[in-house]
């Protein structure tokens, strides 16, 4: 048994892989030898892990991955518990329908980082591409608990449909918080546009700025109570830095999506 | 014993148990805090007549409280689980609700037993109320004139200490009473404790039921009267002339034996002949405070023949 399970790339990847074996419940109770057989998925042909990567460690809850990882995909997917720490950049799907345990990577993430993820945190010190915390292809509702911090910026759809939990992105590109059923966004920084189209209840609070669509009204502007206390929550489980003027500052409060049940909101933050 | 001249009487003070609730009230500042604490606690002195016995159990620096803003910890005592959520959720309602700018928290978090008291306030909002969830919790956000109301959905529930008291016999009114304060002030933000009369005293102790009038409750404790002293049988030795009682309300049996040990010490002045404490023979509740063991830094549980079972 060790403290760790150490996955370090030894050969680079040309070609996408699909790595669902890799999170940290399914390595748990798991030998070096028995790690190195798991299967990758280059398309339809299977690969042994062991192909790729250099396993070190065995039977522990915390799995590191080290080397460029931007062509593996599906890494954490359906995790429930344990703790991935990732050291570069990795693919597409990171911690998809994860229900527990924690994510962070160092570096950036590729598209739907936390598809229909149910619990658990993911932190993503770079970039992410697009529908981070969305839905599943078809699916009604994105992410349904949990956290998502993204320090850089998020591509486009980010929080799309989400039904619960809070994504912190650094900033969003077009059309997050579409179709978004409630749940919690908080963008630091620049919102693309039509932000929060279809919002049903979900909360869209922006610190820095942010064009309201047209389907949203303004209600007033106000110290939203239940701001102060997410924040302070993110600071302390995420050491993300909050201003003392964004946590007792006023909002301008928007009530939208008017063209949905006009429930949720969008909180812009006034500078004093 | 003596303290400093003053008599440690070889006595008990007898408590019962009691259910009890933390809420944390927060606002703009400790102002406003305090005014809804004040009216939350207000008439909750003893639940002979007021159904509950509340009072401020101290005040938050905003580094304490979950929003960040400055706070004041309440705690509210009931004799059963059933009235617990009734009394917090008119007390609250009607109190915290009601006030300019606060916030209002489960001080218990940690607690398994959990009362409903977020949940049924919610409906004040009239459909118009929000519900978020911040790790793994549960907060009402309900629109009101001056903004919105934040609560968390359901508070944790204690067994709670009832009625734990001392009694300072003094030569005059004016040194109970200076004793009294003192020791009110030595007790004053120690965790875990309510003194729940006003100023944290009380002059008229009493005992169960009356001797005249069967329908009373509770009625004037004549022993401890001195203007009775000539035609009852006192426990007045002489010299006395003047009684005051401190009660103490708590989560646990240690926080109560605390706050005495450091309320008793700090009324032995000048002017206080001795301090005993209120009993009824060991008829009315489990938990025996001992004046002596507390005194000699006794404070952990009370032995098993004292304790609830």
């Amino acid at each position: 048994m060790s403290d760790r399970i150490t996955l370090t790339l030894h050969t680079p990847l040309v070609r996408r892989l699909s790595a669902p074996a890799i999170a940290p419940d399914r390595l748990a109770g798991l030998s070096s030898q028995e790690i190195s057989s798991l299967e990758l998925w280059d398309g339809r042909t299977p690969i042994a892990l062991g192909d790729v990567f250099a396993v070190s460690g065995e039977r522990a809850s915390v799995v590191e991955l080290e080397g460029d990882c931007t062509q593996l995909d599906d890494v954490g997917t359906t995790m429930s518990a344990g703790s991935l720490e990732i050291k570069g950049s990795i693919g597409n799907a990171l911690g998809a329908r994860m229900r527990g345990g924690r994510i962070a990577v160092q570096g950036s993430a590729g598209h739907d980082l936390g598809m229909a993820m149910a619990g658990g945190s993911i932190v993503v010190g770079g970039s992410v591409g697009d529908r981070a915390g969305g839905a599943m292809p078809g699916a009604s509702k994105g992410m349904t608990g949990g956290d998502v911090v993204v320090r850089g910026s998020a591509g486009r759809e980010a929080g799309a449909r989400m039904r619960r939990g809070t994504l912190y992105c650094g900033s969003v590109g077009e059309n997050a918080g579409i179709g978004m059923i409630a749940g919690n966004i908080i963008v630091a920084g620049a919102i693309g546009s039509e932000v929060g189209v279809g919002n049903k209840r979900g909360s869209i609070v922006a610190l820095y700025g942010v064009d309201v669509p047209p389907t949203y009204a303004y209600a007033c502007t106000y110290r939203p109570p239940h701001l102060s206390l997410m924040l302070l929550s993110l600071r302390a489980r995420f050491g993300i830095g909050v201003d003392d003027a964004h946590l007792h500052g006023l909002y301008k409060r928007y009530s939208g999506d008017l063209a949905e049940i006009g429930k949720g909101e969008i909180l812009e933050w006034q500078m004093a | 014993m003596d303290i400093r001249g003053v008599q440690i009487d070889d006595t008990f003070a007898e408590a019962f148990g009691m259910r009890g609730a933390r809420i944390i009230i927060t606002a703009k500042n400790e102002k406003w805090a305090r005014e809804s604490a004040n009216k939350l606690t207000g008439f909750a002195t003893s639940v002979i007549a007021c159904k509950c016995e509340a009072a401020i159990e101290r005040v938050l620096a905003p580094g304490e409280t979950p929003d960040g803003r400055p706070g004041i910890s309440v705690l509210l005592f009931t004799m059963d689980s059933d009235s617990l959520p009734k009394r917090v959720i008119e007390r609250i309602g009607q109190t915290v609700l009601t006030c300019p700018t606060t916030a209002c928290f489960d001080g218990l978090p940690d607690s398994p037993d959990r009362i409903a008291i977020g949940k049924p306030l919610r409906t004040f909002g009239d459909g118009f109320q929000a519900s978020k969830m911040v790790d793994g919790v549960r907060y009402w956000r309900l629109p009101v004139m001056e903004g919105e109301f934040l609560i968390h959905e359901t508070f944790g529930k204690a067994k709670g200490v009832g009625g734990g008291n001392f009694l300072i016999l003094a030569e005059s009114a004016d040194a109970a009473l200076d004793s009294a304060e003192a020791a009110v002030d030595a007790m004053a933000g120690m965790p875990g404790v309510i003194l729940p009369f006003p100023g944290g005293i009380v002059r008229s102790g009493s005992k169960v039921g009356a001797k005249k009038y069967k329908t009373m409750i509770a009625s004037t404790n004549e022993a401890f009267a001195p203007t009775l002293r000539a035609i009852t049988k006192t426990e007045l030795p002489i010299g006395v002339n003047s009684v005051l009682e401190i009660v103490l309300d708590g989560l646990d049996f240690r926080s109560i034996a605390k706050a005495m040990q450091v309320g008793i010490d700090a009324a032995c002045r000048t002017g206080v002949h001795s301090i005993t404490a209120g009993n009824y023979g060991g008829k009315l509740g489990p938990y025996h405070f001992h004046l002596r063991k507390i005194m000699s830094g006794d404070v952990e549980d009370a032995p098993k023949q004292d304790a609830p079972t």
